[in-house]
């Protein structure tokens, strides 16, 4: 093997890691277009200002950042989001885990018709199954109905944040159900019976042995859904009655109605940032379960 | 659904498919008709009736003209379009909120209209010549009460009545940011003794405060119409168009009021986009829908009221519009307005709605 | 001590068998995964339960361990009957072929899990726990998570998992199969050792009969879900009560048959059948036989078959023929000394083997 023949040999070919980078082009430039240019454009939005008729100003200054940053409304309104997109995905995450678990340890036709079942709303748009909460939730509605039959007066069930959770928690159980099941992997039936003939009971192998091994699973659950929460607007607009205020309903009014393009934007950026923190989070969290 | 966050990127997107999808338009029909205005203006019932009544007849008097219809679902949206196309635009001409026009307007989006490239403007009531705005008035709306006809047997008499405790849950209010909230609180600080909205409303929003506790929903989609078409809700606040047009098609079940406190009109208006490609034919349409016969037509398929004095109405669609209550409509500027909006928004959300839980 | 006949709790005396098994059943639908299984294993044992896949041996030791309830029958554990009582309770040490360590522990929360799980005090289970990794020679592994370490390693820390807890009984469910064959014989012996050491009743379930043979006590054979035979390693190779036993324990030679009159005769060789009439099979084993060049020298009352060398195959220690004899292939081996004519193919020899090497079974 000489010295001189080798970059001979790979200049005529690829090398390995040329390869990687090759088929890594597309989805890069995928990103690039469809990712990273539109926020570049919307962090250059959040320093433009608008005038009061709603105008553009074509400038670079950090005013609106300095007036969204020093409204208390817009800490209310991350402290709030933060928190109902948190709740939203512990009951998620509660609703969709006995399913998942069911799902993972049923077989053959059983399972693919629930895997189907699970699957199907997700080929239903949001605005569709909301509108279906909107008439079982209603003063009209099943719920209702069902519990003044019973003689109970029911409680305001939407149009407040009731209404916004019971919806959004339905919306995303699909995606937590199937991320749960693709971190199911590691749970082979034999742990759990390696530890009930340990003498562990039933409850202390779910904690102690089924719970660590889906952990994994539950950590790329919860990040999708809080993800998913925080950023959607359609459900908590169509559900909240205009009672509950979240970044998503907030960044919708002052790009469409308002028509605060930078405030919008400014928004969107504090949005990006809290996906960041989620995501170190997951990352710092899995590093510690797995 | 995430990416519904960034709306800016899709906007862009949609934007420029739209464009294309224009821009194909505009090719296949050039061979059709020697030139072609590409109007921009809302989408679904207004479309319809608008095609119907003023671009369509158009079209039969100016063969040599082809009017393409670009529906977009709010005044908001359209300025975003014009934005994006402010380097090389796709429309010629664009019906919007009288707030969005300024904004438009403020952005150098816009020529003038006036006499000179529309001698119909000559024929306009003064109040649709609205300063430093571009565009003129094309129709008025008004603010009214709605109710529905099963649950409410008599015409409420006052906006008040919403406030009233056998209409607990059974009310409903487009709230702030929408101007269908901010207009009602214009109109009841006026009638509990404020005197200039633009300094203070604070009587308004105690108003609001006090039928805040009915509310049902401040967010009633798809539009306010329909919760009290169907009797899911009793009474609320819109506009007249749309509710006259709802109370025929409901067979009755909507019925509108204009209660003794008065209504403020909303504005559309018609611009004229600045550098579209439609030329000189986009004048001649914007003369003509602001002509007394495009007037006529529109108001009578549609009820906003007319802002040609010499369209020449039919009683029966006049008096399902505001103009014979001029004397109820408390003016406002909503250039003016919008420069407080973002004040008067925070007094909203800081009382009206906690006040609603 | 061996009971096959059906028998009812009434009938079950203290101190029959440490382990009881009596009518123990299991199925599935039309299937009978176990049938009527009954058996004692006395304290210390080291009981084997072999048969080939499917046999229901794995179920017997599940329902066992109490992660199979059983259809009917009962289970007693020194005198305490627990075939309701749920697996947590039963105080059985489990192996699994797969080892089932957890992946999320290290190496001594592994074998702390069960002693935690009885409330064991801390100091205490600390103790225990270096005891049992010293006892699998692990010292030094104790934090290494199951996937840093190899086969026979996690297999050792299940069986000092299992055996921390010091449970009534060590189940052991093809501990080997996982590994090669070296680390096999390592391994084989080891757990033999610790359960001796220990004193420990042990019931270890295997395909190989090698591994029943080689370290068990005793030896259960089973067959599609019935037990054919109990007995020791030298019982159950010496004297195999069914066809089965004997095909499957060891190698055989089948010469197919008929009986009539105390005598069977097959490829032309009479060998005594008591009590067998009709169609029979008659089987010997290869290294029993005694393979001689040329023509039979009158052989006493030994057994011979004339035949032609098929195949020769010489493997260093052993020496293996194929002889075509009688209508079939007659396999022989015998231990190399040194010095031994490899017979050519086609080469006449002579088959002899002893009468009481001989087994007679009613053809099935």
């Amino acid at each position: 093997m000489s010295a001189i023949a080798l970059p001979a040999r790979s200049a005529r070919r690829i090398g390995p890691t040329g390869v990687v980078m090759l088929l890594l082009l597309p989805i890069a430039l995928v990103n690039a277009v469809g990712f990273l240019w539109p926020v570049v454009n919307l962090l250059r939005m959040s320093f433009k200002e608008t005038q009061a008729t709603g105008a553009l100003i074509d400038t670079v200054s950090t005013a609106t950042w300095a007036t969204v940053l020093s409204d208390s409304f817009t800490l209310d309104l991350i402290a709030n989001s933060v928190g109902v997109s948190l709740f939203i995905t512990l009951l998620t995450l509660v609703a969709s885990y006995p399913i998942a678990l069911y799902l993972h340890r049923s077989t053959g036709l059983w399972r693919t018709i629930l895997l189907v079942l699970v699957i199907a709303p997700l080929l239903t748009s949001a605005v569709v199954r909301t509108y279906g909460w909107i008439a079982i939730l209603s003063s009209q509605g099943l719920i209702a109905n069902a519990l003044l039959f019973l003689g109970i007066t029911p409680p305001r069930l939407m149009f407040n944040l009731t209404g916004v959770v019971i919806g959004l928690t339905e919306i995303l159980m699909p995606y937590m159900i199937l991320a749960l099941l693709s971190g199911f992997g590691r749970l082979d039936p034999r742990f759990e019976e390696a530890a009930l003939t340990l003498g562990a009971t039933p409850w202390k192998t779910f904690w102690r042995v089924v719970v660590p091994l889906t952990a994994p699973g539950m950590a790329l659950g919860c990040l999708l859904c809080f993800v998913l929460a925080i950023s959607s607007f359609v459900t908590p607009k169509l559900l909240s009655g205009g009672r509950v205020f979240l970044l998503a309903t907030e960044i919708y009014d002052q790009a469409i109605v308002t028509l605060n393009w930078p405030v919008a934007a400014t928004l969107s950026m504090i949005v990006l940032v809290l996906f960041g923190a989620a995501l170190a989070l997951y990352t710092r969290a899995l590093r510690r379960i797995a | 659904m995430t990416h519904e966050l960034k709306f800016g990127a899709v906007k862009r997107n949609t934007v420029k498919l739209g464009a294309a999808a224009l821009a194909l338009g505009l090719l296949t029909q050039a061979a059709a008709a020697e030139s072609t205005v590409t109007l921009m203006a809302y989408s679904g019932l207004f479309q319809e009736r608008y095609t119907k009544a003023v671009v369509e007849p158009f079209m039969k008097a100016h063969p040599d003209i082809k009017v393409t219809y670009f529906p977009v679902n709010s005044s908001a949206a359209m300025l975003g379009n014009l934005r994006a196309q402010k380097a090389a635009p796709q429309a010629d001409v664009v019906i919007m909120d009288v707030s969005v026009s300024k904004a438009g307007t403020d952005e150098s989006l816009f020529t003038k209209i006036d006499e000179a490239n529309a001698p119909n403007v000559k024929d306009l009531y003064p109040t649709a010549r609205i300063p430093d705005v571009a565009g003129v008035a094309v129709t008025f709306d008004n603010l009214v009460m709605l109710y529905n006809s099963d649950a409410v047997k008599e015409a409420p008499k006052s906006w008040m009545a919403m406030a009233d405790k056998t209409y607990q849950g059974k009310v409903v209010i487009p709230g702030m940011p929408d101007i269908q909230g901010l207009s009602l609180v214009i109109i009841l600080n006026k009638a509990n003794g404020g005197t200039d909205y633009l300094k203070d409303v604070s009587k308004g929003i105690a108003a609001m405060v006090e039928i805040a506790p009915n509310i049902q929903t401040w967010e009633p989609k798809p539009e306010v119409y329909a919760p009290i078409v169907t009797g899911q809700a009793s009474v609320g606040a819109g506009w007249n168009a749309r509710a006259q047009v709802n109370n025929q098609t409901s067979g009755g079940k909507l019925k509108a009021t204009i209660p003794q406190e008065g209504t403020v009109f909303q504005i559309n208006t018609i611009n004229l986009i600045a550098n579209g490609p439609g030329g000189d034919a986009a004048k001649t349409f914007v003369n003509y829908a602001l002509g007394p016969e495009a007037q006529k037509a529109f108001t009578e398929s549609m009820f906003y009221a007319p802002t040609n004095a010499k369209a020449p109405i039919s009683q029966d669609a006049l008096d399902r519009t505001a103009v014979k209550f001029m004397d109820k409509v408390i003016p406002v500027d909503w250039i003016a307005l919008a420069k407080v909006r973002d004040a008067i928004g925070e007094q909203w959300r800081r009382r009206v709605v906690p006040a609603s839980r | 001590m061996i009971r096959t006949a059906p028998d009812e709790m009434a009938g079950l005396k203290q101190g029959e068998g440490f382990l009881s098994l009596r009518g123990l059943t299991r199925r599935y639908g039309p299937f009978v995964a176990v049938d009527d299984f009954n058996l004692d294993v006395a304290k210390g044992e080291l009981v084997a339960f072999l048969g080939p896949s499917g046999c229901g041996k794995t179920t017997s030791l599940r329902m066992i361990a109490g992660l199979v309830p059983s259809s009917s029958g009962h289970i007693v554990v020194n005198g305490r009957e627990i075939t309701e009582v749920p697996p947590y309770r039963r105080d059985m040490g489990l192996v699994f072929q797969s080892y089932a360590l957890f992946p999320h522990m290290d190496v001594a929360r592994n074998v702390a899990f069960g002693l935690e799980m009885r409330k064991v005090a801390k100091a205490d289970a600390a103790a225990r726990v270096r005891e049992a990794i010293a006892m699998v020679r692990l010292t030094g592994k104790e934090h290494h998570r199951p996937s840093e370490l190899s086969g026979g390693q996690q297999q050792r820390v299940a069986l000092a998992r299992a055996l921390v807890v010091r449970p009534s009984i060590l189940l052991l469910d093809e501990p080997l199969s996982n590994l090669d064959a070296k680390l096999r014989d390592e391994m084989r012996n080891e757990i033999r050792d610790i359960q001796k050491r220990l004193g420990i009743t042990a019931i270890f379930v295997t395909h190989d009969q090698m591994e029943a043979l080689t370290i068990c006590d005793k030896v259960v054979v089973m067959n599609h879900g019935r037990l054919e035979q109990v007995g020791t390693p030298l019982e159950i190779y010496e004297h195999p009560k069914t066809a089965f036993v004997a095909g499957f324990v060891g190698r055989i030679n089948r010469l197919a048959g008929t009986a009539s009159g105390g005598i069977a005769e097959a490829a032309g060789v009479k060998v005594a059948a008591p009590g067998f009439t009709g169609p029979v099979e008659v089987m010997v084993r290869p290294h029993r036989i005694v393979l001689s060049a040329g023509a039979a020298p009158a052989g006493g009352d030994l057994h011979q078959l004339s035949g032609t060398v098929a195949r020769a195959t010489f493997a260093g220690d052993i020496l293996e023929y194929e002889v075509e004899a009688g209508g079939v292939l007659m396999k022989t081996e015998a231990a190399t000394r040194g010095g031994e004519t490899v017979h050519a193919p086609g080469t006449p020899v002579t088959l002899s083997w002893r009468p009481q090497d001989t087994f007679v079974y009613t053809a099935s």
